[in-house]
């Protein structure tokens, strides 16, 4: 509470501010303090004097500062705007156009595949049970089954267009062969 | 208006709403806002960044850097800090960094203009001594320097060079207090190596 006087305290003091009584009594009791103090207020001093002494901070024509900062902003905001163009003029069309007809070409590509893809689909499909392990013994029966039927179908419609004559003989020829 | 517009006085009034109108009007695409708006600060900026580089020539160039780079983004200013604020604030950032890249070129340039100074005539040696004195300001760290600036020469409150800096009250006046215990041993030293 009673310790040395502190940085912004110091800074209080040489501005000209007071400092409340008991660190006022401080300052009057410790010389450390005091010193600090004094010295620090005459390099205040000295520092405020520069500017006194100093007022003759040479002033530029203001209107030619203001004209040069305001053509230097006209200046960077045309170069601004040219490099945009720059990237969207002349020089890069050729370029974007050949970018253009390749993603075209890419995306024809991969939507021609798709679509492919997409109605070979019920093929693969129905091919899965046919493309399915089958056994063998199965497969030749189902195969001799379907001849037989075949057969059958085939003597059947030949035997109901037969000819009377042609029934006779084809009886005859049955009962010979019974016997 | 062009009258007005050329005199160049420095309009102390810094009004928030005015500058938030002059902005409007400018982004709308009047040039008068332009004026009016270098009017209001240029002669505060100027300053700022003579303290930094001493020399009228460089100070004109970093306060035009500092104009422009306001303007151009004066759109994407969100206004939650004033414009003196944050003008003050693009000129202090940009003279730091502008001194820290030049430090090498400004210590020979004080050294040079140190050693020129004859001691013979008691106005002679006043100067010498205030020019010693300046030249020692110029040893401070560019942040330490350019708050001292502002509160002693620029008279900005601590609460202006606080929402400036992005920094509280004490730190700004612990920065103020460093810097002249900084200044005093210099002088202090100067002073020994003299005798």
């Amino acid at each position: 509470m009673f310790g040395h006087l502190k940085a912004e305290e110091f800074v209080n003091l040489v501005e000209g501010v007071k400092l409340p009584s008991e660190r006022h009594a401080h300052l009057g009791a410790c010389a450390r303090c005091s010193a600090a103090w004094k010295s620090m207020e005459s390099v205040h001093k000295e520092f405020s004097s520069l500017e006194r002494l100093g007022t003759d901070i040479p002033e530029p024509d203001w209107d030619e500062f203001r004209n040069s900062v305001r053509s230097e902003l006209l200046s960077r905001s045309v170069q601004r705007a040219s490099a945009v163009r720059r990237w969207t003029g002349w020089p890069i069309r050729p370029a974007m156009a050949w970018g253009l007809s390749l993603v075209i070409a890419v995306a024809v590509t991969t939507g021609g595949f798709l679509w492919v893809q997409r109605t070979a689909a019920p093929v693969t499909v129905s091919s899965v049970p046919v493309a399915a392990p089958v056994d063998v013994d199965t497969e030749a029966n189902v195969v001799d089954s379907a001849i037989s039927d075949w057969s059958q179908t085939d003597l059947f419609d030949e035997l109901v267009n037969l000819e009377e004559q042609e029934q006779e003989t084809l009886r005859l020829l049955l009962t010979v062969a019974q016997q | 208006m062009e009258n007005s517009l050329t005199a160049s006085t420095p309009i102390v009034s810094t009004d928030r709403n005015a500058d938030a109108a002059l902005i409007e009007r400018y982004l709308s695409g009047d040039m008068t806002a332009f004026d009016e708006l270098m009017i209001r600060y240029e002669r505060q900026i100027y300053r700022v960044c003579y303290r930094f580089v001493e020399n009228r020539e460089d100070a004109m160039d970093l306060a035009q850097e500092v104009f422009i780079k306001a303007f151009e983004h004066l759109p994407s200013f969100r206004r939650e800090s004033g414009l003196k604020t944050w003008l003050y604030r693009i000129a202090i950032n940009h003279c730091i960094n502008h001194v820290k890249k030049h430090s090498q070129e400004f210590v020979e340039v004080s050294e040079a203009i140190g050693s020129v100074h004859p001691s013979a005539h008691a106005e002679m040696e006043a100067r010498q001594q205030r020019d010693h004195f300046r030249n020692m300001v110029g040893l401070l760290p560019p942040k330490q320097k350019a708050i001292l600036e502002l509160r002693i020469h620029e008279q900005l409150t601590y609460d202006e060079i606080a929402r400036m800096s992005g920094r509280s009250v004490s730190t700004i006046k612990a920065s103020v207090f460093f810097a002249l215990e900084k200044l005093r041993k210099l002088v202090k030293d100067q002073k020994v190596r003299k005798t």
